[in-house]
């Protein structure tokens, strides 16, 4: 890869494996690169672990998203979801097992995927992008159920409600939807940034940033990150963050959010921003935690660099790994 | 096994007592003067002093046995001491571990309470928020105080209207009966004022037992 591709280029999305070895990232290339976390990890690791050990060309725009279920990796880019098994990506087979587009209605603009967000309850893949719908996909036959409409611009995130069965999506037109399951239909709207406190009319309104914890819900983008308590629908405390958010995520009692900054912050739920650690990349797009392994619990970054940092303590960063 | 048994044997001779200084060649100058004193055919004192520096010599090497006897003693109590120390220290290893894992759970309790505190905390604030329910409460009664004082005057209004209708109405129609009264009675007599007098009274009259 020449070097001035490599100064071009962004991560936009990550996933772990299931078994928690390894790490997909996405980047603005359409490219997904494979890290052995085992390898950069161990005690015997040096500069060539800290490289992929695959890395292949998924589609032909961004790789906006990426989502692992339990066998398999989901890639978004071009209007297009692909699923790659994760056995045969490690043995360095590299075919798609296959590739779906959700329906749109206009065969002319392909619209592309901002986010996915998989529901566990009844195995489905909600996919939300650029024709300001949210498709809901069954992961079993591949069939797309159903469409839920309502946002009146783009689609940035989405976010999954388990315990209600419901579906968070966040848009560009600055309002967080959120839709019930069964029937598709909108159970609530909530315009953040006609809340005074959360509203910062100088970066807009889209939202870019949501994630929930079944009774909270953290939104942010142009209006500034907010906790919301899902039940009253009201938000509870507004964060000081200077930059537009772009990815959040609970994490123990904490909250840890990144975006425009070079840094990862972490906040308290009462509203206080408790440390901002630095990382490399200028402004950051992606956030992931290792949930699928114990010893390799680490917390990666990826925005606009080919470094993607690693902590394998909250508190700084460790190393990186570089496409 | 044998040569095993001699290598063994020359080395660790050969690591005590490497060049022939102290202990074995002391024995071995014993063991020559011995020989010596038992075959020479010297004089009596001659052959007592011989005898007297044999047991000095002899004496040496007990002294040395005896020596080596308790460095060996004190090398296995060292040991037994070592052992215990090494058995004391696995121990607290052990334990350590155990309270590392102990304090790692107390601190994921410790910080799921700390979570919900902050949850709670952040409810708290939304709901100080609103106004509280007993001034509510209070402000909704004292509202409705007032409508029913407000009603009650209404009706009291109403009231009066209704009587202030009824009273005109009856004198409204005793005033039109009393134009006809007048109106059908020919004009018989010229119009005195003694006369309409009488007659206002003797209308009067039944006006007033009408009511």
């Amino acid at each position: 890869i020449g070097p001035c591709r490599l100064l071009h280029m962004s991560v936009f999305s990550q996933s772990f494996s299931p078994c928690g070895k390894f790490l997909a990232a996405g980047n603005n290339y359409g490219e997904i690169a494979l890290f052995s976390l085992s390898a950069a990890l161990g005690p015997d690791a040096n500069e060539l672990s800290q490289k992929p050990i695959l890395t292949f060309t998924a589609h032909e725009g961004p790789v906006f998203s990426l989502l692992s279920t339990d066998s398999h990796l989901l890639s978004a880019g071009n209007g297009e979801i692909s699923a790659w098994s994760w056995a045969e990506l490690i043995k360095k087979n590299v075919k798609a097992a296959w590739t779906r587009r959700p329906n749109y209605k206009s065969s002319l603009e392909i619209p592309e995927i901002n986010a996915m967000a998989l529901n566990p309850a009844d195995n489905s893949l909600a996919v939300g992008g650029g024709d300001n719908n949210v498709h809901i996909m069954d992961l079993e036959n591949g069939a797309f159920k159903s469409v839920l409409q309502g946002h009146t611009d783009y689609i940035h995130c989405l976010s999954v409600r388990e315990r209600a069965s419901e579906v968070l999506s966040g848009g560009e037109d600055g309002a967080v939807r959120i839709w019930d399951t069964r029937t598709s239909q909108c159970v609530h709207c909530v315009e953040v940034y006609k809340y005074e406190t959360c509203a910062r009319p100088q970066h807009g309104k889209w939202i870019s940033c949501l994630t929930t914890d079944s009774d909270w819900m953290l939104c942010g983008g142009g209006p500034s990150l907010s906790l919301w308590h899902l039940r009253s629908m009201s938000p509870t405390s507004v964060f000081p963050l200077s930059g537009c958010q772009r990815q959040a995520t609970f994490y123990q009692d904490m909250i840890l959010t990144v975006g425009e900054g070079q840094c990862v912050s972490h906040c308290l739920m009462g509203g206080e921003v408790k440390a901002q650690i630095p990382c490399t990349p200028h402004s950051i797009n992606t956030l992931a935690i290792n949930t699928n392994s114990t010893e390799h619990r680490v917390l990666t970054v990826g925005g606009s660099s080919d470094h993607i940092d690693v902590f394998t303590n909250l508190s700084y960063k460790a190393f990186s790994l570089r496409f | 096994m044998g040569a095993v048994t001699d290598d063994e044997v020359i080395r660790k001779r050969l690591l005590i007592d490497g060049d022939g200084a102290g202990d074995d060649r002391r024995i071995n100058v014993l063991l020559k003067s011995f020989t010596k004193w038992c075959n020479s055919p010297a004089t009596p004192e001659e052959g007592f002093t011989q005898h007297q520096r044999m047991h000095g010599t002899l004496a040496q090497c007990e002294f040395s046995m005896l020596k080596t006897l308790m460095v060996y003693d004190m090398n296995i109590r060292e040991m037994e001491n070592y052992e215990k120390i090494y058995s004391n220290i696995e121990e607290n290893i052990t334990s350590a571990h155990e309270k590392i894992s102990e304090c790692k759970k107390e601190i994921q309790r410790a910080k799921r309470i700390r979570k919900n505190r902050q949850e709670y905390d952040a409810l708290a604030k939304v709901i100080q928020q609103h106004p509280d329910r007993h001034e509510t409460l209070k402000q909704l009664e004292a509202l409705d105080k007032e409508l029913q004082q407000l009603s009650d005057i209404k009706e009291n209004v109403d009231a009066k209207l209704e009587l202030r209708k009824k009273q005109f109405h009856v004198l409204l129609s005793t005033i039109q009966e009393l134009q006809q009264t007048l109106d059908k009675l020919p004009c018989h007599f010229p119009l005195d004022d003694d006369k309409l007098e009488t007659d206002g009274n003797n209308q009067e009259s039944p006006m007033e037992n009408g009511e």
